[in-house]
């Protein structure tokens, strides 16, 4: 979870000087949930360290590509990560056998008045405006999002034509954005 | 095609954060947000926001050796250093094992007041180890004891849920030197009894842990998955 309290950017910012500690601390803040993330993407815990593994490196390498001008520093070392993870999945080229059911359930999770309002409390911007899309097009968003799914991965899983999928992914984006920036 | 228009673009980077795109519109994108600062900060935004999904999952404890796997790809730690055998030695050595810890030791006094727990006049060295959950000294989960016979004897204090696609996974470690070595598979909450030769000869200090593995235990010769529990042989009588 993130902690408000930690200066991911100041962090990397040190990790950039070499500041080995700085490193070690963003470590111990982060690899748990990152690891979290990887295992769900590539559903194998030994591929998802050897993943984490390699983003960590990454993160310490190009710490001073970072600029804070540019968006938040949590937000830049998961991009790392997942494109480690999504690259790893590619490569594989099979899909590993997963339990869906948190998917499924996020997917069905629709729009209550209750939620919405939690929701923006705790500044959850995003499940707000992922709850208030139609499950068609936020189910296909998760499965990308969780299982790193393609195009025709999501088409084949759901059963549904490739050209649909691409439309619904396409409009849901857009929705999500509208409602994001709004 | 990259669109000019900014919505439209803002959702093609959207598409190619979560990894939709495929070549070459791909590598478009990619190009695109190396070089617009506009681009660079879309793609952030959205994985800003996504954060919020991974942070829906529960974390997950790294194993205690990919903290030196990383250090050592850092070249943090000398060259010679860079086997399984030491990194296991380094979290031997760094992690304040030893300070397990009174708890565990008033645990073990306890014990060795249990019968069955000690075996009668012990014709060589008996040893216990009281394996607990990693940093927390208030939760031992199983005892380890190796009579004078040099029997061991693994008994379980809880009864833990395993996930039934995985297994735990018995370990012990001599001299970081050699690296861990398996004792093999363990039924969680079910203990197991190990001949004196597939146990060899134990020596205080020995670290004895119990790690969670893919099911039929772990693909290497080393633990991948995290520890459970884990704690040291102490000696308890010697003739």
């Amino acid at each position: 979870m993130a902690d408000s309290e930690f200066d991911y950017e100041g962090t990397l910012e040190a990790c950039a000087r070499g500041d080995k500690g700085a490193f070690q601390r963003l470590y111990q803040r982060e690899a748990g949930q990152m690891l979290g993330l990887a295992i769900t993407l590539l559903g194998r815990r030994d591929q998802a360290e050897d993943c984490l593994h390699d983003a960590l490196v990454k993160v310490w390498h190009n710490a001073d590509r970072f600029d804070r001008s540019l968006g938040q520093g949590r937000a830049w070392i998961y991009s790392i990560l997942r494109y480690r993870a999504l690259n790893q999945l590619r490569s594989r080229g099979r899909l590993v056998d997963t339990d869906d059911g948190f998917i499924e359930q996020m997917a069905d999770d629709s729009a209550q008045a209750e939620d919405i309002a939690s929701d923006q409390s705790e500044g959850r911007e995003l499940r707000r405006c992922l709850r208030q899309l139609e499950r068609p097009r936020r189910h296909p968003i998760l499965l990308a999002f969780y299982r790193g799914l393609t195009h025709e991965q999501i088409a084949s899983r759901l059963t549904t034509p490739l050209g649909t999928i691409k439309g619904r992914i396409r409009a849901g984006l857009r929705a999500l954005q509208e409602c994001l920036q709004a | 095609m990259i669109p000019e228009a900014i919505e439209p673009r803002r959702a093609l980077i959207g598409e190619y954060v979560l990894g939709l795109l495929e070549e070459p519109e791909a590598s478009e994108v990619r190009e695109l947000i190396a070089q617009d600062r506009d681009a660079a900060r879309m793609a952030l935004e959205w994985e800003q926001h996504l954060l919020e999904l991974a942070d829906e999952l529960p974390p997950q404890t790294p194993s205690l050796v990919l903290w030196e796997r990383v250090q050592q790809s850092l070249g943090w730690t000398p060259a010679s250093q860079a086997t399984a055998a030491d990194a296991f030695a380094g979290w031997w050595n760094n992690l304040g094992l030893w300070r397990l810890t009174s708890g565990a030791l008033a645990l073990l006094v306890l014990l060795s007041w249990l019968p069955g727990v000690m075996r009668d006049a012990p014709s060589s060295a008996s040893f216990t180890a009281v394996l607990q959950v990693p940093g927390e000294s208030a939760k031992p989960g199983w005892v380890v004891t190796v009579d004078g016979d040099g029997t061991l004897n693994l008994q379980s204090l809880v009864a833990d849920q395993i996930p039934a696609n995985q297994s735990v996974q018995f370990w012990t470690l001599i001299d970081p030197k050699d690296g861990p070595r398996s004792l093999g598979l363990i039924e969680p909450g079910k203990g197991t009894t190990l001949s004196a030769e597939q146990i060899g000869a134990v020596q205080a200090g020995q670290l004895f842990e119990l790690t969670l593995e893919p099911e039929g235990g772990s693909p290497l010769n080393r633990p991948t998955g995290p520890v459970l529990y884990i704690g040291r042989a102490v000696l308890i009588a010697s003739n």
